[in-house]
């Protein structure tokens, strides 16, 4: 960038100055036009809502509405949303404003050693060869820019603010800076409870992702037998699980496991005493239970993708180990485990994630308990789930936000360093 | 570098300068007074739609197309059409309507159409213009002010707990053996220490498999009236919500009659397992009685006739069947010492937690005073009679309510000697649900533990879980704010 | 005569081992299967594992009561949803896939760990904020809403589909490269057909998804003429639990069929073939 801007002649000038006018000035016709028509589309954007949008980024509003007087007033968090909008445009307008000035520079040298600047035409096919992946990545780039990183750029600003509990819109919301967190580590009551949490949630993640990892290749493993006859079938019987939607299989287990469902029915039924799986006091029954459901949900989905993989498998490694004499265990040891660890390491850690967050399963199994020794949350309640309590459930927004910033941080190290030293990132070319 | 970071520097400054003039520009016209007085002028805005949210109940029974088909009539020449606003009766205003997405006017219990006061979400209403205005009972009306004089909604019933009951399944000798008052009413439906017994032979005779009154008992909307009774109030005056007052007076007595009634159930009362099973038991005779809205009724009568028209009834025979068998009372009386079993102690009256549901005009609408027309419209006598005969609800209305008797005399009397305590109108209400079924479920399970683990032996130990519960609501409301 | 036998008890063995995981799973299906068929409305109308009576009412008022409950027009808004969102997202999943696994562009480290750490931040708090960009954007009370966010949302997950097509061969594109094939092309006509067991994974998965989400028709939809299974399913009256079941049952249905059609697609392994021609 520097380089252009030291070394540029009067047309790399032209395109800083205006997006496009140096490309023109080299006889470049139609990505010219189609800069300056950027060029003017950003003015008018910026000039129309753009400016407004960053503004109200900064004040967050100042006229309190009143609905019921007709007073239309500022809303505090769509003026910060749209804020973040008009910035993302802002950069995303820097960056193409940049690459103009480099294309406008690299012209100058190609015309420099005497070729002759390049034709749109074979741009544009190298949109499909060269540069297929800017082609490929564009589409879904923008929207994770916008439907997932806004979201969570604009959560994580909403820790700095005082949104929630009475500030709500119509109320004006305003940036408080590090006010939430100085209130999260000035709560005594807070550190007991999340540290007992936190340590149950990780237990939990770590044995319901083994679980759920190990069940999964298992059944992919067992169906993959060459004996079986209508494996399609034997393998629907998970299918079955895996088409019921998730939460009407949680909302179905909970009745199954009150008083009045058949599981203690059954158990009455034959003598016994009704059992309280979920109730107040069967914390270690309503963990395992939690376990158990959520391995019943989740594995035929892990069997799928194993089956997927195991697939993929060279025919021909197996075939030379069975010349070598190799038995079937170490068959499975050398062959089939490395492939399918290399090939599911980022899975077993997208789903030691999605089981660390997992919200679901006790807010369906078992929500509506706070336990003893417990602020504001029961014992098989996951961070996520206090995180609910303490803060959409009570509209407390600025501080839920604080304390979701604060555990993504602890868990985003975590498995930032366990994707970082897997060999699936560090020796991506094993299996090619 | 002589040419092109000018050139750049320039085009950066345009665009910061688009941004400054702009977002400054834009900023002071954005503000514009509003007019302040109020939104009713009184003239019906022609010609427009108004999107109605009624509950489930109302539109399954055929009774909301009614209402909108008369209304409808009436108003043709206006043009003004009410439409089912065909939205989640739960929904949210406070969320929906400031993006224009919420319905023109909300039927919704009070407490969830006061809290939207807070944002100004409704309108304050001229409701001294309203045909019911002075048919309405000031204790109904009272659940729609927020103390500045302004009433944000119209009452349309009562919601307080009924016991429902089967009559065929009194016992045969209850005249001579059951009616101690011989006022021509069974105990069981006058007195709680009478329904805990009743219950208990019934439990004992049929071996476990058979039960007298039967209800979820962790269920707070329901069996906070018991605590009620002893003194318990949900916030202190004024709706002071740093006053938590589930463990004030005597509430501990109340909870030990919660414990004694899960005695003579099943484990069902723990959980949500009667609550939602209730009107086949009831209907099936596993159960004799159990307690819920008024509103419900035809759901009861709904489960019997399907019973007897398995027993080869025809439909209109069954429904006939029904409606006589299935009885209603309001809650019995409690002992004065809180002990069931014992059938000496003096009676007090047992509190019960009601609320009142009504109309309310959301701030968003375009037509203030045609919404203001379809309240009054269906808050008529007529109406509200219609709402009645279709739903089995109580009219908050006096003179619709005194000309239908019965079971709605019986609410408005309880809740004219105030018996009936009012949900409080308060955002901080929804605080209370989670300790207390977390308590309350703790309780009913105490008489279903072995004798080793009991938790609740006595009225000390009760008392401290009830403080223990309004610390934990205290802390729900007050931690973070 | 010996070999047989120990095959037919090694047989036995596997058929027995298999019993196991399908008792499992078909236990709380066939639960809810005969609920459906309960002819009371009460969860709790049963003796033990079985309703006490059973009829197909549920499943007929399923059909034909649609004055509160418009069963058909919800499954036809789901059905919508869900196979426009297949249809994105596995294009976009895929391509993203591919080209984080064949392209060595300067930024893509970084991206990938982004990815990652994206995440993992609690969904439900950014559910406000895609709520209020949906306000902005007039995309409440619209299917297409729904289809762009879960399509857009869709490529963060490519991470499983990356592994799969770092497993196959670099070869095989090296092959076509001397031949003149461009990388579209290449993508098109050869890693695209040996991949087609991860299509299929990710056709699934991205139907499923929008098939049985709730928590985001739930927050876009208002209104209950646009509601989708789920939502609907969920709005249905405590009494109701036979509709609820027969509903439940109804809806697996799409994702059973759709899983017998693609299943040989699943198993087809194409690589070893593939590289020996």
């Amino acid at each position: 960038m520097l380089e252009a801007l030291r070394q540029g002649d009067r047309r790399v000038a032209a395109s800083a100055a205006i997006m496009g006018l140096g490309q023109l000035l080299h006889g470049q016709i139609a990505k010219g036009l189609l800069l300056i028509a950027l060029q003017l589309s950003a003015v008018a954007f910026f000039v129309l809502t753009g400016g407004k949008m960053l503004l109200g980024f900064v004040t967050l509003g100042s006229v309190k509405a009143n609905p019921a007087m007709g007073i239309e007033g500022d809303n505090s968090v769509i003026l910060l949303i749209m804020g973040i909008f008009g910035i993302i445009v802002l950069l995303l307008y820097i960056l193409i404003w940049r690459a103009n000035i480099k294309d406008c520079y690299n012209t100058q040298k190609r015309v420099a050693k005497g070729a002759a600047p390049e034709k749109f035409k074979a741009e544009l096919s190298s949109l499909l060869d060269k540069n297929f992946y800017k082609t490929a990545l564009f589409l879904p780039i923008l929207g994770v820019c916008v439907f997932t990183v806004l979201p969570i750029v604009f959560m994580i600003l909403i820790a700095f603010t005082d949104y929630g509990g009475a500030v709500i819109p119509p109320e004006l919301v305003s940036w408080t800076g590090l006010d939430s967190f100085r209130k999260i580590l000035s709560l005594g009551q807070f550190a007991p409870t999340f540290f007992k949490i936190l340590g149950w949630n990780f237990v939990w993640a770590l044995l319901s992702t083994a679980l759920n990892y190990l069940g999964g290749l298992g059944l992919a493993l067992l169906y993959n037998k060459k004996r079986i006859r209508a494996r399609a079938v034997w393998r629907g019987f998970p299918i079955l699980a895996y088409a019921i939607p998730g939460f009407i299989s949680l909302l179905a287990f909970k009745f199954m496991f009150s008083y009045g469902g058949p599981i203690n029915q059954m158990i009455t039924g034959a003598g016994g005493t009704a059992i309280g799986f979920l109730d107040l006091d069967a914390k270690w029954t309503a963990r395992a239970i939690g376990l158990f459901v959520n391995a019943w949900i989740t594995v035929p989905t892990t069997m799928l993708l194993a089956t997927g993989i195991l697939s993929n498998i060279d025919e021909s490694l197996y075939e030379a180990s069975r010349i070598d004499g190799a038995s079937r265990w170490v068959q499975f040891k050398k062959i089939t485990l490395p492939f399918v660890l290399f090939a599911t390491t980022p899975v077993l850690i997208s789903q030691f994630i999605g089981n660390f967050n997992n919200f679901g399963i006790f807010y369906f199994l078992r929500g509506g308990l706070y336990v003893d020794n417990y602020f504001l949350a029961s014992d098989t309640d996951l961070l996520i789930n206090w995180l609910y309590n303490l803060s959409i459930d009570n509209n407390y927004y600025a501080i839920g936000a604080a304390i979701s910033l604060i555990i993504f941080i602890i868990t985003s190290i975590i498995s930032l360093a366990v994707y970082v030293l897997s060999p699936s990132y560090k020796q991506e070319e094993t299996f090619r | 570098m002589k040419r092109t970071l000018p050139a750049a520097i320039a085009n950066l400054l345009v665009i910061a300068l688009v941004i400054v003039i702009f977002s400054g520009a834009f900023s002071g016209a954005a503000e514009s007074a509003g007019e302040v007085s109020g939104r009713f002028d009184g003239v019906l805005e022609e010609n427009t739609t108004l999107r109605i949210l009624e509950n489930d109940t109302a539109i399954k029974q055929g009774y909301f197309d009614a209402l909108l088909t008369a209304f409808n009539a009436q108003y043709a020449a206006q043009g003004i059409t009410a439409v089912d606003a065909n939205m989640d009766s739960y929904l949210d205003l406070e969320q929906d309507g400031p993006y224009g997405y919420g319905p023109d006017v909300i039927y919704q219990a009070n407490d969830q159409v006061m809290k939207y006061t807070d944002g100004n979400h409704i309108l304050p209403l001229p409701v001294e213009q309203l045909d019911c205005y002075a048919q309405t009972a000031q204790t109904a009306w009272d659940a729609y002010t927020i103390g500045d004089g302004q009433y944000y909604g119209v009452p349309v019933n009562v919601q307080a707990p009924v016991l429902y009951y089967r009559k065929d399944l009194l016992p045969a000798n209850w005249e001579t053996d059951w009616d101690d008052d011989s006022n021509g009413t069974p105990d069981m439906l006058e007195d709680w220490g009478a329904m805990y017994r009743f219950s208990q032979q019934i439990k004992t005779e049929s071996g476990g498999t058979k039960f007298g009154y039967m209800k979820s008992l962790y269920d707070t909307y329901f069996a906070s009236g018991y605590l009620f009774s002893y003194g318990a109030y949900v916030f202190g005056p004024n709706n002071d919500t740093s006053d938590v007052g589930f463990a004030a007076g005597n509430a501990e007595i109340g909870a030990g009659v919660i414990r004694q009634l899960a005695g003579v159930m099943n484990e069902g009362c723990i959980d949500d397992t009667i609550t939602v099973d209730c009107y086949s038991r009831l209907a099936s005779g596993e159960y004799f009685a159990t307690m819920t809205t008024p509103d419900l009724y035809t759901m009861f009568i709904r489960e019997l006739q399907l019973v007897y028209t398995a027993e080869g009834l025809s439909e209109e025979d069954a429904l006939a069947k029904a409606a006589e068998n299935l009885g209603t009372a309001t809650v019995p009386a409690l002992p004065e010492n809180g002990d069931l079993s014992d059938e000496t102690s003096p009676l007090i009256p047992c509190k019960a937690m009601g609320g009142i549901n009504g109309y309310a005009i959301s701030s968003y609408t375009k037509a203030p005073d045609a919404c203001l027309a379809f309240i009054d419209f269906a808050t008529s006598f007529e109406m509200l009679l219609t709402r009645n005969e279709m739903l089995g609800i109580v009219p908050a209305r006096s003179d619709a309510a005194n000309s239908v008797g019965g079971l709605t005399g019986m609410v408005n009397q309880i809740l004219g000697e105030g018996n009936l305590v009012i949900m409080p109108s308060s955002r901080a209400l929804q605080q209370v649900w989670t300790p207390m079924e977390t308590l309350l479920s703790d309780i009913a399970k105490d008489p279903f533990r072995p004798e080793s683990e009991i938790k609740y032996p006595d009225l000390p130990s009760l008392k401290a879980g009830l403080e223990k519960a309004d610390q934990q609501i205290y802390d729900a409301i007050w931690t973070l704010s | 005569m010996n070999q047989k036998l120990r095959r037919l008890g090694s047989n036995t063995a596997t058929y027995l081992v298999l019993l196991i995981p399908s008792i499992i799973f078909l236990f709380p299906c066939l639960w809810l299967i005969l609920a459906s068929f309960s002819s009371s409305g009460s969860i709790y109308s049963f003796d033990g594992f079985f309703p006490t009576s059973f009829s197909l009412g549920s499943f007929k008022a399923l059909f034909t009561d649609t004055v509160m409950y418009d069963y058909p027009e919800w499954f036809k808004n789901t059905l919508f949803i869900a196979v426009m969102s297949c249809l994105l997202s596995t294009i976009l999943v895929i391509l993203t896939a591919y080209v984080m696994s064949r392209f060595h562009f300067r930024s893509r480290k970084a991206l990938m760990k982004t990815t990652l750490v994206l995440g993992m931040f609690p969904s439900f708090m950014s559910m406000v904020a895609v709520y209020l960009l949906c306000t902005q954007f007039g995309l409440i009370n619209s299917s297409w809403g729904l289809i762009l966010i879960y399509s857009a949302g869709a490529p963060t997950g490519y991470m499983v589909q990356k592994g799969f097509f770092d497993t196959i061969p670099s070869a095989i594109d090296e092959a076509a490269r001397i031949d003149g094939a461009n990388n579209f092309t290449i993508f098109r006509k050869i890693t695209l057909p040996l991949s087609m067991p991860m299509v299929v994974y990710t056709a699934l998965t991205s139907f499923t998804w929008p098939w049985s989400d709730f928590i985001l028709p739930k927050l876009l939809l208002k209104e209950k003429s646009l509601y989708t299974v789920a939502v609907g399913l969920m709005s249905l009256g405590e009494t109701e639990f036979a509709r609820f079941a027969a509903g439940s049952v109804f809806i697996a249905v799409p994702i059973v069929i759709l899983y017998f059609c693609l299943t040989r697609f699943l198993v087809s392994g194409l690589t070893a073939g593939a590289v020996k021609s």
